[in-house]
């Protein structure tokens, strides 16, 4: 009877230790960076022939970058690490904490006087937004949106011209 | 003998979920020195009952508004049922269970929430996940807490193990057990109160720097799912003789474009709801954001909150009609201890600020 009743309990130490070893969760869920919509290419933007590319280590882009404009940062609720935001003056770049490192979260054009490698600024047309990269990123209302790999490229219009020009990482959702 | 058989079967079963369940609150973090945020949905269910208001949502609510200070002003008892990242449709579980335990004559909403309506709205999915275990892990179990824990999951949540992770715990946090800490195991059976009746107290200065850019939205517009909860709080507040107050906290980022603006305005006055934006109410309240903020503006330190929470308080005397209660002495007996303790708290956290500073070159 002994036996049984250890028998019992081993099997269910036993089951609790499957179950715990099967289901293989990680402390973190990682997060991947591609996806399905990536199509060989990338999408990422050039200042003075430096490319600055979603979710790269921001540290040397930073570095060569040199003293911003400004500087804001923002702690996220509960996590450790900031959210930064530095101000070049035609653009702004923010990175996001990733353990040690900060990276590259967003790349945003502020003025005519930078324009996107493929040679697109702020006041173009719609027309050559859609020469430039194509049609199919409308989304029907004000803007194009082309994601590649780990990238967004959104491009908001305002009275059919671009207004907005902004690089995003992309996160898994 | 079979009777025999089976008390030893009973016994073992017993003795293994003892064991099980022992170990699945060991692993589970605490939330004591780190991420304190985690700790302060649990916190609730030991100051629930008697309090007038209650204070709903993120950190806009938790960091910014004082109840002891609402307490020792006006005499309303309030409590807040913040947690970090909350979603509205965690916000609206959270009620929904909150009116089980009280009946509160007015509940403030920050409408900040508005603005995030799906997991991708907060940034990296693992990010989500862990803002979700810190909202769902430390409620009670309740019809409330699975309604909640399923609009909530992540597509990787509902991928891997779905509601079980939450009914186990430790299916998830499994291999904390090689970063076990001494808040583990002195946290075991009890753990210490990290807020005041909701209120994270903060009391390091860090002065705005610069303006938050306002870069333009492809869309300004609230989700669906953001109304459908809104109006779901706003009915079940109506159910139980509540007043919902809409309320925009003084923090500056994330930015509070006219176009939420606009979309409060209407929502409020089509239902005839109080709505209060403070950020448009800075010099009434007093605010220097060289003094009363502790992150550049995101938040209040407790010297902004506390003057935030003066303010505040004189609309809900004036406008929602509520009542000083300072008379009833259970209720200012209860309210003189939570006193202590917060001025406990403050002190504490000014000396430990001012012994950083003079350690810092």
């Amino acid at each position: 009877m002994k036996k049984r009743s250890l028998l019992v309990f081993a099997s269910l130490m036993i089951a609790a230790l499957l179950m715990l070893t099967a289901c293989g969760g990680s402390k973190e869920p990682e997060t991947s960076g591609d996806d399905s919509s990536d199509q060989g290419g990338k999408l990422v933007f050039l200042y003075k022939d430096m490319e600055i590319a979603m979710k790269e280590d921001a540290a040397p882009i930073l570095e060569a970058l040199g003293e911003p404009k400004s500087y804001t940062e923002a702690a996220s609720c509960a996590f450790e690490g900031l959210d930064k935001t530095y101000y070049y003056g035609s653009f702004y770049l923010y990175t996001y904490p990733d353990g040690e490192k900060d990276r590259v979260n967003m790349v945003v054009l502020c003025d005519d006087t930078l324009s996107t490698p493929e040679g697109l600024a702020i006041g173009d047309s719609k027309e050559k937004v859609e020469s430039t990269y194509s049609a199919d990123g409308y989304n029907g209302v004000n803007a194009y949106v082309y994601t590649k790999g780990d990238c967004t490229l959104t491009i908001i219009m305002e009275n059919d011209k671009v207004s907005s020009i902004q690089y995003g990482a992309v996160f898994e959702s | 003998m079979r009777k025999k058989a089976a008390l030893r079967i009973i016994i073992s079963v017993i003795l293994f979920a003892v064991i099980f369940f022992a170990l699945q609150r060991l692993l589970m973090p605490k939330y004591m020195t780190e991420s304190k945020e985690g700790a302060m949905i649990q916190e609730y269910y030991q100051n629930a009952g008697d309090n007038d208001v209650v204070f709903i949502t993120d950190c806009e609510v938790y960091e910014n508004f004082s109840p002891v200070k609402l307490w020792n002003e006006y005499g309303i008892p309030s409590i807040i049922r913040g947690s970090a990242q909350q979603m509205i449709w965690q916000s609206y579980y959270l009620l929904e269970e909150t009116f089980r335990y009280e009946s509160p004559s007015v509940v403030v909403f920050n409408v900040m929430t508005m603005t995030y309506d799906s997991a991708e709205s907060v940034g990296d999915q693992s990010k989500m996940e862990a803002y979700n275990r810190m909202t769902l892990d430390g409620m009670r179990w309740s019809k409330s807490k699975v309604s909640s824990i399923k609009a909530s999951m992540t597509k990787e949540e509902k991928e891997k193990s779905g509601i079980w992770s939450y009914i186990f715990p430790i299916l998830r946090y499994h291999d904390r057990w090689n970063d076990l800490k001494e808040e583990d195991f002195r946290c075991f059976f009890k753990q210490d109160q990290v807020t005041d009746n909701g209120y994270l107290m903060q009391v390091k200065v860090n002065p705005v720097k610069d303006d938050y850019p306002r870069i333009p939205l492809v869309s300004y517009q609230f989700g669906d799912i953001c109304y459908e909860y809104l109006d779901k709080i706003r009915l079940l507040c109506e159910e139980h003789n509540c007043q919902l107050v809409l309320v925009k906290a003084p923090s500056l980022s994330p930015i509070w474009y006219d176009e939420y603006e606009i979309q409060i305005l209407d929502y409020a006055n089509e239902h005839d709801l109080l709505y209060i934006n403070c950020l448009e109410h800075l010099d009434e309240i007093g605010i220097d954001w060289n003094q009363d903020t502790y992150d550049q503006g995101l938040h209040l330190n407790v010297y902004g909150a506390e003057k935030l929470t003066v303010y505040f308080g004189q609309i809900l005397r004036d406008e929602c009609l509520l009542q000083d209660r300072r008379s009833d002495s259970s209720l200012s007996e209860k309210w003189t201890e939570k006193t202590r303790l917060y001025d406990q708290r403050k002190e504490r956290m000014e000396k430990e600020r001012d012994q950083e500073a003079d350690i810092q070159p």
